[in-house]
């Protein structure tokens, strides 16, 4: 028999559900004051008509509701029966517009509203796979976001600060929790065991410090989860790395980088720009990629030449295993295991020659 | 002592005895009562934070479900299955009793604690 597959339940979840049902208490007096009023106005129509429940209950209703359509009930057009609908539309209408006042106001209230679309939200984080989570939602982030978007990549954005969640809802993102993202829970609840990486952006090396360890401790892994995280300083970014973040980077240093490409190839603007289009994902139809050729891999001990012909991709630079970089590539050059090719061809061809190649080391 | 709790516990062990007397000595009044009963101990069991709250919750649900239809049947002139669906409630009440009293004891040992 196929087991169904088990929800995680997170603490976090918990957290919001209990409080959800917190909110929702404050429903719980005014109802059953209601209730006895109802029970209590249909329990003496009954005594009076000698125990026609329908016509009791409908009585009650349509008098402590304001309808009054008349006395619908028997009995209830004699003395005692108007002395008894004269008392209860004196305390039942009371009770039923004050209760529907506490109603409207209960489930009007933003705090609900929020906790049952963070519930629904996180309900659909549950169901990402392979995604990244952005901790710290700054500019830099924010236009990370819009590239990430662009290729199709799912990504949980996580953000406590009033300037983080003020950009978060000015660009209406899909997944998103409103939590210190350097908790173990908030991690948890981002979906850290199934996610493909991380990206630590939180303005503060001691904090960015302190999430990398808290995700590492999750998912030890560098391999197979990536941690990204922005430093400082040239030398807290190597500290970083150092303590667990797959690659570091000083802003400074990476915009200084692009900005000397364009200062060093003045002619050559754009093949520049287009590299640039290509590595940050504004190119969807064409694309660069870099795939290992280990041992027993089909494509290992294979001609460049044969590989440009039957993968239908150019195979444009080769790394040796000594580390060296061939670019200028003969169709005759045999692709040694432990080689690593870059690969230029459209995205979508691309995509299914790295699919194809990762079943390939699979079997192998 | 919870005067909240006084009150939930009063009305989950009311239902359950309304529902006994119903199910012994079948009439329209008895009935009435059980689904009042029954229904202000389900509105008194929302949000209450205990560790059994939502299998609470299930059985109060579970006993309104029947006894709703039961009052419905009784007063269409089928006072047989009204009956046989209240000895439903009354299996479901029986549970809420119980898990009232395992509930006190599992908050009383995790307070120990």
């Amino acid at each position: 028999m196929q087991r169904r597959k088990k929800r995680p339940r997170t603490r976090l979840r918990e957290r919001y559900e209990r409080r959800f049902y917190e909110i929702l208490r404050e429903l719980s007096i005014p109802l059953v004051i209601l209730h006895f009023t109802l029970a209590a106005g249909t329990l003496g129509y009954m005594w009076l008509s000698g125990g026609d429940f329908i016509n009791s209950f409908y009585m009650t209703v349509i008098t402590i509701g304001t309808i009054g359509y008349g006395e619908v009930v028997r009995g209830s057009d004699s003395t005692a029966g108007r002395i008894f609908t004269t008392f209860l539309a004196l305390g039942g209408i009371g009770v039923f517009t004050s209760t529907i006042t506490v109603i409207a106001r209960v489930l009007f209230k933003e705090e609900l509203q929020n906790l049952w679309r963070r519930l629904s939200m996180m309900n659909a984080i549950d169901k990402l796979e392979e995604h990244y989570i952005l901790a710290g939602f700054d500019e830099v982030t924010a236009e990370l976001a819009r590239l990430l978007e662009r290729r199709g990549v799912p990504f949980v954005v996580l953000d406590d600060t009033r300037e983080g969640l003020a950009r978060i809802a000015a660009r209406q993102l899909p997944y998103y929790l409103p939590e210190p993202p350097f908790e173990q829970e908030t991690l948890l609840a981002a979906g850290i065991r199934r996610a493909g990486g991380l990206v630590v952006n939180l303005g503060d090396d001691a904090r960015n410090i302190s999430i990398i360890a808290v995700a590492r401790l999750l998912r030890p892994g560098k391999d197979d989860f990536s941690i990204y995280s922005f430093a400082s300083s040239p030398e807290n970014a190597e500290r970083l790395e150092e303590l667990g973040a797959n690659r570091a980077f000083y802003p400074g240093r990476m915009v200084a980088g692009r900005l000397a490409a364009y200062l060093f190839h003045p002619e050559s603007d754009y093949l520049v720009t287009l590299f640039d289009r290509l590595a940050f994902g504004e190119e969807t139809d064409v694309d660069l990629l870099e795939v290992a050729v280990e041992e027993g891999s089909p494509w290992a001990g294979r001609t460049v030449g044969e590989l440009r012909a039957e993968l239908g991709v150019n195979v444009v630079a080769l790394r040796r295993p000594d580390g060296r970089l061939e670019l200028d590539l003969n169709d005759r050059l045999v692709v040694k295991p432990g080689s690593r090719l870059l690969l230029f061809g459209r995205a979508a061809r691309l995509e299914k020659l790295r699919e194809r190649l990762e079943e390939a080391h699979e079997h192998a | 002592m919870s005067t909240r709790k006084l009150l939930t516990d009063f009305f989950v062990l009311m239902a359950l005895t309304t529902n006994v007397s119903f199910v012994v000595n079948p009439n329209g009044i008895e009935l009435f009562i059980t689904v009042v009963t029954n229904l202000a101990a389900t509105l008194l069991k929302v949000g209450e934070g205990r560790i059994l709250s939502a299998e609470l919750m299930a059985t109060g649900l579970v006993a309104d479900l029947h006894l709703i239809p039961a009052l419905y049947f009784f007063y269409t002139g089928e006072p047989a299955e009204s009956v046989s669906l209240a000895w439903g409630a009354l299996a479901a009440n029986v549970v809420s009793v119980l898990l009232v009293v395992i509930d006190t004891v599992l908050k009383s040992s995790v307070e120990d604690e």
